[in-house]
């Protein structure tokens, strides 16, 4: 039997088309990948990679395990739709394969209570869980209904704004289960089919209407199901849904180790189209909370970039803080897509930027230990005289690389979107500490110390920063810290904390010298102090109202000192603030413990 | 015509009426907390760049915003974008933003 009516021609089309376009998608971005990432693809597909990514498709695309985390009804919700409705489709195979027998086509899978054969009499397991399932999803797109008018309730103080494809898509599927709950009441009416809910309501209807009325209503509801159905497939590939599917081989590629890159790549589309526009991050960022800006969240940073709408105003609005980073349920590399798109529109070739630098080298000083101030505390010099004095007190050579003035980092440069330009300026700087043959690199600036360790490959020199250093001079026992019994609270630095993973160091050491009381927002929760040097477009009224108010958020713990551990964000905090703004180099150099 | 003894050196001469102001007006009106720059010299004073060449931040920017964009281009190329000018600048101007402009909108007076 071919079990066909004619509607499920709307269903079979568009379910063709979505599939066409997504594997077109698809493989047009694997082909054009880097051969170095072909590679890794072909290396990690027999590998235990792609069982962990199994497993890890389950958690995440189906259960939204990350989701539930941040807010368990927000992931109720989007679990109740993706896990849900993949069960209706799983189990409803199942139950279509029993009654229909194998080999039937796929409409009459999806169009099962319509076409269903069977006789029956008494109590169907099949359609009651089919049923229990089609209530679950029911109440998932409820709640998703609840969303849209009331985001508060779902704790979500801001929800996406949508694009116009957006809508027909979230329409159609707004449509789809209240419209199979219809259809499948009245196959019921007529053959008794369903389950609790769709039986029950089907009794009711064959006992109010007449069987002409019935035979009509049910193949109207049917065409309506088909055609929201098809609305939804046709627009999907356009519209967020498509993080549907993308989602599943991002997990994969993730766990081949692909990564964005600072220059653009065909990977990016996979990140970039499996964003849900959730929306989760809009809330954390500042530039919204405070600043009141509401287009430049990476929600629309994402959607305008897939558009191929992105603005410059937009792609150079961010702090790159990496805040919403740390919370994309997803994971996207949102910091590293913001900045390929700077790279994208304003990197030039740079050929002989910063020959300038060439032959310049005003260092000083000899040892195995190198020590770069870096622009930032160079401007800062009570940093600067605190580690001249833990490094006496040590008893360490050292070799200054900029004390007497010096190049930049390149960070800053990078940051904008001119990687050639940097690299230019990593090439020199390189030349400069292989020159000088130390072993240890330090930096007091969190800034210098990520370019450092992820762009450099400096080999044979150990790259860390000054409170990984200065702990370890503590634990050697070359260095002891007086407690004063006086009250701390650490700012954790966007750079050091969510973007090095340095969160402990520095507290060991606050610890030594007094009590430390954590802000309301600490360590990957941290905020930014607002000055940061990936925002190219806030003024500086802006950034002082992002500093001050971190800065009260600081002041409200009542410890008598602010500490630190970027001397960025000591300048930023320390404008507004009633209390004294210290680095923890100055904190365990004004109390260093004279030895006996 | 009689001679005082006075000339002036053409290189030097500034004729503010044959310049193309188009470029200038744009970055002032993007940027206009640059109308507040006293000149203190605060930016170039602390430059990294400056601190290593003869580059001068304020000079460039000055002479930019008076229509004279002749080098212009070459010379912020050699700014590193550290940022140590914004933060000891008195009028708080994003001087970060100042350099990327004039990059940007003197692309095609290169040369
Ligand atoms: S970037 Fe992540 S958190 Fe933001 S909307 Fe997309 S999926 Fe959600
Ligand atoms: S990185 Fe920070 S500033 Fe940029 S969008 Fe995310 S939260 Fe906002
Ligand atoms: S520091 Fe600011 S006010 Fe002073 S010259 Fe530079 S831009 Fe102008
Ligand atoms: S950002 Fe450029 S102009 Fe400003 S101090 Fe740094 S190198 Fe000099």
């Amino acid at each position: 039997m071919n079990y066909y009516d004619h509607f499920v021609i709307p269903f079979v089309v568009g379910t063709a088309f979505m599939f066409a376009v997504i594997v077109w998608k698809w493989g047009r971005w694997l082909w054009k990948l880097p051969v170095a990432d072909k590679k890794a693809i072909v290396r990690g597909v027999f590998s235990l990679d792609t069982l962990r990514a199994i497993r890890e498709v389950v958690y995440e695309s189906l259960l939204h395990r990350k989701i539930f985390r941040v807010n368990p009804v927000l992931g109720y919700m989007h679990m109740s739709l993706a896990f849900g409705w993949f069960l209706l489709i799983a189990v409803g195979w199942i139950e279509a394969s029993v009654v229909l027998g194998t080999g039937t086509p796929l409409h009459a899978h999806v169009f099962f209570r319509y076409f269903d054969t069977a006789q029956h009499t008494g109590w169907n397991p099949f359609a009651f869980i089919m049923d229990l399932l089609l209530l679950m999803v029911l109440s998932g797109v409820a709640l998703a209904w609840f969303k849209r008018m009331r985001s508060r309730a779902l704790g979500m103080k801001r929800t996406t704004k949508h694009v116009f494809i957006d809508r027909v898509a979230l329409t159609a599927l707004w449509l789809i289960f209240p419209l199979r709950l219809v259809s499948e009441s009245f196959a019921a009416a007529i053959k008794h089919n369903g389950g609790f809910l769709t039986g029950g309501l089907g009794s009711l209807i064959a006992a109010t209407m007449d069987s002409a009325v019935i035979e009509t209503l049910n193949s109207l509801a049917w065409w309506l199901y088909s055609f929201a159905l098809a609305s939804f497939f046709v627009a999907m590939p356009f519209s967020r849904y498509m993080h549907i599917f993308t989602e599943v081989p991002l997990i994969f590629l993730r766990r081949y180790r692909l990564h964005s890159t600072a220059r653009e790549k065909s990977f990016d589309n996979f990140q970039i189209q499996a964003c849900s526009r959730c929306g989760i991050c809009i809330d954390p960022c500042q530039l919204q909370n405070v600043l009141n800006i509401n287009n430049v969240q990476s929600v629309y940073f994402l959607r305008d970039r897939r558009y191929g709408k992105l603005d410059e105003k937009v792609a150079d609005n961010c702090l790159m803080c990496g805040l919403c980073e740390s919370r994309c349920p997803v994971g996207i590399e949102l910091n590293t897509l913001r900045l390929n798109s700077r790279q994208k529109s304003i990197d030039t070739p740079a050929l002989t930027r910063y020959d300038y630098l060439q032959g310049i080298d005003r260092s000083s000083g000899n040892g195995k230990v190198g020590y770069f101030a870096g622009c930032m505390t160079l401007l800062t010099p009570t940093v600067l005289r605190s580690m001249e004095r833990i490094f006496e007190a040590a008893g360490e050579g050292v070799w200054w690389a900029d004390r007497d003035g010096g190049s930049c980092c390149g960070r800053p440069l990078k940051l904008s979107g001119e990687v050639n330009a940097a690299e230019r300026i990593m090439a020199r700087n390189k030349e400069l500490f292989a020159k000088h043959g130390i072993t240890t690199l330090v930096t007091s600036c969190p800034i210098c110390l990520k370019v450092f360790r992820e762009d450099y490959n400096l080999e044979g020199i150990e790259v860390i920063h000054h409170t990984e250093y200065i702990l370890r001079l503590v634990h050697a026992g070359r260095l002891s810290v007086e407690a004063t019994g006086q009250e701390f609270t650490y700012h954790d630095p966007c750079e050091l904390g969510r973007g090095s993973g340095i969160y402990e160091e520095p507290r060991e050491l606050i610890r030594m010298a007094g009590r430390l009381v954590e802000p309301e927002h600490n360590r990957r929760e941290a905020l930014c102090c607002g000055s940061s040097l990936a925002n190219l477009v806030i003024d500086d009224s802006q950034q002082s109202k992002i500093g001050s108010a971190v800065t009260s958020e600081l002041e409200a713990t009542g410890a008598a000192t602010i500490v630190t551990a970027c001397p960025l964000c000591k300048k930023a905090l320390a404008r507004d603030a009633s209390v004294r703004v210290a680095d923890i180099s100055q904190v365990v150099a004004e109390n260093l413990r004279v030895a006996s | 015509m009689p001679q005082f003894g006075f000339s002036i050196s053409q290189p030097r001469a500034v004729n503010l009426d044959t310049n193309d102001f188009v470029p200038a007006e744009k970055l002032l009106r993007e940027l206009p907390e640059l109308q507040s720059c006293i000149a203190c010299g605060s930016c170039t004073a602390t430059c990294t760049a400056g601190n290593l060449t003869s580059f001068n931040f304020r000079k460039v920017h000055t002479l930019v915003r008076r229509g004279e964009y002749r080098e212009a281009y070459e010379q912020m190329d050699k700014c590193m974008l550290c940022g140590k000018c914004r933060l000891v600048c008195p009028r708080g101007i994003n001087t970060r933003a100042v350099v990327m402009k004039i990059k940007r909108e003197l692309g095609d007076y290169q040369r």
